[in-house]
């Protein structure tokens, strides 16, 4: 199973089974030739059954007529030979009676009668007189013939109504023929006299000349089965191999096996004679007569698959190509190549994705873009932000301060705020990483608020309350300092007294989002001033000096430019109360520059 | 005693005279049961009536002889109908043909292979002298040529036309046959230095009466300026004068007409004055004694002469009404 499943996987893809195409192919094929090929055997059913429908009723007409033509033929034939009281006939009987032999004008005249006749009847070979002392007088002359035999045939086939028909024999001119034979009736003639009509084979033949097939036939039989006519000469006198005198007529009329061959049999009687028209045709001939269907049948759907097959290419190609065409730019957009551009062509979907996927490009080109313009701007403000954390005064102010505690042997001092120092800048460049722990910038902030405390002298006590859940998250460097430094120059300084900074950080559970809120209880901020502030970070008003809340904005910008307008810096403040710099940023549960 | 004798005997002998007599009448009467032979006679064809004299004389001969007689012929001219019929009667074993030969060359195999089978072969009316027939029995044609070409001289010069060129018309059946080529022949030498004829047209019916008359009449309607018509046979004349107007308009206004065939009807026309002179041939002769011979050569070894000429017989104004007498209507058109 597995191995079928690896050579089907294979061919699959031996045959590109998984491109767009392919299936585009497969599945006009599939619909193309699936009702074809419904179509195509319901087609044959019902062809086959209208072949055999019509076969049987053109057989069974072709006999009927041929039935009906013997019956017209045999009933002239008997017109012809109905005579009363023709004055020629009845003399020459009485002179023949008499042994009268000055008989010319009677025979002249019926010589005369009995050739136009001949000419008249198609088929009628000959026609004429026997009297009983064997003469036959007829359209060739006078002969004779055995008397006795003529009558005992006469007697033995008489119908009826009187007249005979005797079945194939050979006469005067060596011709087979059938022969009617009527009575002549004359009062005063001592001796029987008749009337015969003899019919060549070839009329029959001609009656009943139809090709059934290939082999098919026509003949015909009397009622005990003795083949009258049949187009094999050798047949013609027998009893036939198809007669059953079981069933009336003597023949099967429908499908019959006869020696393992099965054959149709249509059937018509002609009373007139008491033959029976028998028109045989091999059942397997029937069927060879849809072959030619069959053959233009599978030609036809050959051609037709042919052209499903081109059909199915070409459309799958119409339809595949700009979808290729689409990938492959995708391709080469995907690997950073965006200036490519699709031209769609038409108005379909695939155009319109098309115009979409040059939209998408041109957006992913212009987003891009912005991002590069914001990645600079991101390092531009951190390395502003930076900048102005390692201000030379503080730099200076900072050493002095370590000197007079080096000079002053507070040496315990000192080494703690070089070790603080040290941290501080190792923190803020961070190996130039963009975002740290918050851990690390909430070190970096307690180095910058031991700093600041160091160099002013204590004037203000600090206290971080940062949730242990959060330390381990990420945070853009440098956000928090620049936070806290306003807190300790606009806020306590400003105040002349002593003051208390308190920075919290925590994780909304409402949204998850991260907090800093950076107080101090210094001056605060009017309320004009702080709405003007808010405003400026919340971009509804812009500044006309770059300098003006650089730190709030550096950091403001920072937040937004990282995680979105809805983040960044809120400042709450009472004039004389202290301020409240609330920090809201996405949490970054990843490091990023692993 | 002796008278009773006698009586008995005598009624014996009656008795077996009168049943020799019954039974001989009973036997003829159911046809030929004593006697196989079959004897076939083929005329021309059975169209043509001037057979049917044969043909009723050969069955009284016939059934005089006690042999059956088969009288078969085309109804039509057809030469090759009657070779067919021939190969038939070979067929079926007749014992003797009699032929009247439509085509010499056609008959020739036909003849041999009826000889070639023991079946004697003859010939009347029209000859096939190279077939190796046993017997011809009819006119010496050439010389009734020559003798109705003589009687048209005799014709023309009792006219006083000998010095004129005389338009003539000359109707047969067929060109191919033997004996009415004959009659030409004799005919053209009999008149060639005696008379002046220029033959116009030879005209062939077929040796058919009706188209014989069809021809006459039109020819007539488009030539009545021909002065002399020679009638190789006797076609036309088994018609009445009626039915020849042409004809009978042509002759009143001084054509001259002679042929051969002698009959009644034929006879009437001439006492017409339509026809001047005609000379007949003995066809009764041909049907009775060609049977006879026939049949005393099959059953006795008679051989006959090669030739039986049954001469002929004229007719002109000296033996017109006695003719007319012993000639009887044949009634047949």
């Amino acid at each position: 199973m597995r191995r079928f499943e690896r050579f089907w996987s294979k061919l699959a893809k031996k045959a590109e089974i998984h491109t767009i195409r392919t299936k585009l192919i497969l599945s006009f094929l599939v619909i193309a030739l699936l009702p074809l090929g419904i179509m195509a055997v319901f087609a044959y059913q019902t062809y086959y059954g209208s072949l055999t429908r019509s076969v049987t009723e053109y057989s069974h007409e072709v006999v009927n007529r041929m039935a009906r033509d013997l019956d017209d033929y045999f009933s002239d034939l008997e017109v012809l030979l109905t005579r009363d009281q023709d004055f020629y006939m009845d003399q020459l009987i009485k002179l023949v009676d008499g042994n009268d032999f000055n008989n010319r004008k009677y025979v002249f005249r019926i010589w005369e009668d009995l050739n136009n006749l001949h000419r008249v009847k198609p088929g009628l070979e000959e026609i004429s007189l026997v009297f009983s002392n064997g003469n036959r007088l007829s359209n060739y002359g006078l002969y004779t013939l055995d008397f006795p035999s003529f009558r005992t045939q006469f007697q033995l086939n008489r119908q009826e109504r009187g007249i005979a028909i005797l079945g194939p024999h050979r006469k005067f001119m060596d011709r087979t023929v059938v022969t009617m034979v009527k009575p002549y009736t004359l009062a005063t003639a001592g001796n029987a006299v008749f009337m015969t009509a003899d019919v060549n084979l070839n009329r029959l033949a001609t009656i009943t000349d139809v090709r059934l097939g290939t082999s098919g036939y026509v003949f015909v039989a009397d009622e005990l089965g003795r083949v009258i006519y049949h187009p094999s000469d050798e047949e013609i006198g027998t009893i036939s191999r198809f007669f059953r005198d079981d069933i009336p007529y003597g023949f099967v009329d429908g499908f019959g096996d006869h020696e393992s061959e099965r054959f149709f049999f249509a059937t018509a009687h002609s009373p007139v004679t008491g033959w029976t028209v028998v028109s045989v045709a091999y059942a397997d001939e029937i069927g060879a007569q849809i072959a030619p269907i069959q053959r233009i049948t599978l030609v036809v759907i050959a051609l037709i698959l042919v052209g499903v097959v081109l059909l199915a290419v070409y459309l799958s190609h119409a339809l595949s190509r700009p979808i290729k065409d689409l990938q492959d730019l995708t391709k080469r957009a995907a690997n950073h190549e965006l200036t490519v551009h699709i031209e769609p062509q038409g108005n379909d979907e695939i155009a319109m994705l098309g115009h979409s996927f040059n939209k998408m490009i041109r957006r992913i080109q212009e987003l891009m873009d912005e991002n590069v313009r914001e990645q600079k701007l991101l390092r531009k403000l951190e390395m502003e932000s930076l900048d102005n954390q390692i201000k030379p005064h503080f730099i200076y102010n900072t050493l002095d301060l370590i000197i007079g505690q080096l000079e002053s042997n507070q040496n315990e001092q000192a080494s703690c705020l070089i070790e603080a120092l040290g941290s501080f800048f190792r923190l803020s460049l961070s190996k130039g990483r963009e975002v740290v722990p918050i851990a690390s910038e909430v070190e970096h902030v307690r180095n910058y608020l031991f700093i600041q405390q160091m160099r002013h002298g204590e004037e203000y006590q600090y206290e971080l309350d940062i949730d242990q859940d959060i330390l381990d998250k990420y945070i853009p460097r440098l956000l928090l300092q620049p936070l806290v430094e306003n807190a300790i120059y606009h806020g306590i300084l400003q105040a002349e007294r002593k003051g208390r900074i308190f920075i919290s950080g925590y994780q909304r559970a409402s949204d998850g989002t991260i907090v800093f809120e950076i107080s101090d209880d210094g001056a605060g901020i009017e309320p004009d001033a702080l709405r003007d502030i808010n405003e400026v970070l919340r971009g509804v008003r812009s500044l006309q000096n770059d300098k003006e809340y650089f730190g709030l904005r550096n950091v403001n910008k920072r937040a937004q430019l990282m995680f979105g307008e809805e983040y960044g810096v809120v400042l709450e403040s009472e004039l004389g109360q202290g301020t409240k710099a609330i920090l809201s940023i996405k949490p970054i549960e990843e490091d990023p520059n692993v | 005693m002796s008278k009773i004798w006698a009586k008995g005997l005598t009624i014996v002998a009656l008795g077996i005279v009168i049943g020799l007599c019954l039974s001989t009448a009973s036997v003829q009467a159911d046809g030929y049961q004593n006697d196989e032979l079959t004897i076939a006679f083929l005329p021309r064809s059975l169209g043509n009536p001037i057979f049917l004299d044969a043909f009723e004389a050969a069955q009284k001969k016939a059934y005089e002889l006690g042999v059956r007689l088969e009288w078969v012929a085309p109804f039509d001219f057809d030469s090759d109908l009657q070779v067919e019929m021939i190969e038939n009667l070979i067929r079926r074993k007749v014992d003797g043909i009699v032929a009247s030969v439509n085509d010499e060359e056609q008959i020739h195999r036909v003849f041999q292979k009826a000889m070639d089978q023991g079946i004697p072969v003859a010939t009347f009316d029209a000859d096939s002298p190279g077939s190796g027939r046993l017997f011809y029995i009819g006119i010496n044609n050439y010389n009734a040529g020559v003798e109705i070409g003589r009687a048209l001289v005799d014709v023309i010069k009792n006219k006083q036309l000998e010095d004129q060129v005389l338009n003539t018309m000359i109707m047969t059946g067929y060109r191919e046959a033997v004996n009415l080529e004959e009659r030409i022949r004799g005919f053209l030498d009999a008149t060639s230095h005696e008379i002046k004829l220029h033959v116009a047209d030879v005209l062939e019916n077929e040796d058919t009466v009706e188209k014989s008359i069809i021809l006459l009449e039109d020819y007539l309607k488009t030539n009545p300026e021909v002065d002399v018509i020679y009638f190789v046979g006797g076609w036309p004349f088994y018609v009445t004068s009626d039915a020849l107007p042409n004809f009978r308009q042509w002759a009143q206004e001084g054509g001259i007409a002679v042929g051969i065939d002698l009959f009644y009807d034929a006879l009437l026309l001439q006492k017409e004055g339509l026809i001047q002179y005609l000379i007949g041939q003995d066809m009764t002769s041909m049907g009775s004694l060609g049977l006879e011979l026939m049949v005393n050569y099959i059953r006795y070894g008679e051989v006959p002469p090669k030739v039986v000429e049954t001469g002929l017989e004229h007719a002109n104004e000296s033996n017109l009404d006695r003719l007319l007498e012993t000639h009887k209507p044949w009634l047949v058109k």
